[in-house]
């Protein structure tokens, strides 16, 4: 190749690495803003099933919550179909890295939904479903990674739930629920471990917030055996003391 | 985890471990190629300029060898998964670019093309999604022959050749221009890229020692 044909061919790699480069960074910042939006609709979900307080049944602020973290998560989704052109074929793999962390947040807001919704953990065909369009063709592959480093995060928010969720009328039951089921799950990856290095590191989270829960768990069983009342009626009565101490408050304030 | 679920996701997983396992025993055979030609180009800085072409010829057979390994690679990978699996052979990959460029280098003078080691190599276009020569694999592979160039530089005047100097360092001056205009981010490559300065300074300080004493039958601006 003589000097000016090494200048073109140069020209024409300058092209293909600003090429990279620029996708790169495009991909980066949609990542960011989709594990903003996912961590967005964790609050959301948390908040919701807080707030919709003791009037409604547990199961319908349960589904309530579901569906509103649904619509939420269409922006998500959305945002994935524009990105599909970007991804496309071989291209996948090679962002796969920058594509990752916001898609792992975004399969945690999922799954807490679905948890809420079906009191199990989402399937990975579902999630696949979630980030393909109207006729079943995915945007880009997820991969058993992804998906299985986004569950292991759910099990943080699981704890969350569980243990803020325990003032209201039903919340140790729903507790000794939750706990059952985080163990499950972190026995389910204990299995996936040599496979998956980040799911080891994220395994040991798994594990404080499943002793987190089960410390939550044990303090109830141990109070309540005091008692030698049915845990509904053990809910009427600190609900009504802490009912009564509310409106005493109230009126305090208003003197 | 429903069962059938857990069972799935798990024979996958062993599948992709299979896999893993399968491409890395290419890539041994791969890497023993590479190795064998970088041992047989070594001798580059001993051997005296007429025999050159007959080491040149012996490094040849071996690159066409890794046409083969490379064939294996493109039959293992998945479509589409060339991203995922290359960095297991990448170091292979980039010693073959060096020897496939530094041996048509040292025979003609030139620079191969991408093109051309990707030809060289064996490599198909219907496997791009699978093994490819990428702009980077093949960069490095150019950048390490800058750096064997430099040694070369000072051995071959050792060997009495006093014009190889001169046109290693019109050569990597060419390079280096082409280099410059890349827009580099800080990745191994731009680092690779800031040493080029180092082979260029010890490629002229060679140069002005041989034009200096007038040893070369290269007109240079010093001699004239």
């Amino acid at each position: 190749m003589a000097s000016s044909d090494i200048r073109t061919t140069f020209q024409s790699f300058r092209d293909d690495i600003d090429a990279y480069n620029d996708r790169r960074e495009r991909l980066i910042k949609a990542s960011r803003d989709i594990t903003n939006l996912s961590k967005k609709t964790i609050f959301l979900l948390h908040r919701l099933v807080l707030e919709n307080a003791e009037s409604l049944d547990d199961r319908e602020v349960y589904l309530a919550a579901a569906k509103k973290g649904y619509e939420k998560l269409r922006e998500v989704q959305n945002a994935y179909a524009g990105l599909r052109a970007e991804l496309e074929a071989d291209m996948f793999w090679r962002y796969e890295r920058q594509v990752s962390p916001g898609l792992q947040e975004y399969i945690e807001a999922l799954s807490f939904a679905w948890y809420l919704e079906h009191g199990s953990l989402i399937p990975f065909s579902e999630v696949q479903k979630s980030i393909s369009d109207s006729d079943g063709k995915a945007y880009f592959p997820l991969t058993v990674a992804d998906y299985l480093l986004g569950l292991s995060d759910l099990t943080g928010e699981l704890m969350r739930f569980a243990i803020s969720g325990l003032s209201r009328k039903g919340g140790r039951k729903k507790a000794m629920e939750v706990c059952a089921f985080v163990r499950t799950c972190k026995a389910d990856f204990d299995r996936f471990t040599p496979f998956i290095y980040e799911l080891r590191k994220k395994q040991s989270v798994t594990t404080q917030s499943l002793e987190k829960i089960e410390d939550t768990v044990y303090a109830i069983c141990v109070r309540s055996s005091e008692y030698d009342l049915p845990p509904e009626m053990l809910d009427d009565i600190v609900g009504s003391i802490s009912q009564s101490s509310r409106s005493k408050r109230g009126d305090e304030d208003e003197e | 985890m429903d069962p059938s679920e857990l069972d799935q996701i798990n024979a996958f997983l062993e599948g992709d471990s299979e896999l893993r396992e399968k491409i890395k025993d290419q890539v041994n055979e791969f890497d023993k190629k590479a190795r064998k030609m970088v041992g047989l180009l070594n001798r580059i800085h001993f051997t005296p300029t007429d025999a050159l072409p007959a080491l040149l010829e012996s490094v040849k057979p071996i690159l066409n060898d890794c046409q083969a390994v490379i064939k294996a690679l493109a039959d293992s990978v998945p479509p589409n998964q060339f991203w995922r699996w290359k960095d297991m052979w990448s170091n292979s990959l980039r010693t073959a670019v060096f020897a496939a460029v530094l041996v048509e280098y040292l025979s003609s003078g030139q620079l191969a093309s991408l093109q051309q080691v990707s030809e060289q190599l064996g490599m198909k276009e219907e496997w791009k999604d699978r093994v490819t020569l990428t702009v980077e694999d093949y960069l490095q592979g150019v950048i390490s022959v800058v750096n064997e160039l430099s040694r070369l530089a000072v051995n071959s005047v050792t060997l009495g050749n006093f014009d190889q100097p001169i046109k290693i360092s019109a050569f990597v001056k060419d390079l280096f221009v082409g280099f410059s205009m890349l827009n580099l981010k800080n990745d191994t490559l731009r680092r690779r890229f800031d040493s080029l300065k180092y082979d260029m300074k010890k490629i002229e300080e060679v140069v002005y020692d041989v034009s200096l004493r007038k040893l070369t039958s290269v007109p240079t601006l010093t001699s004239t």
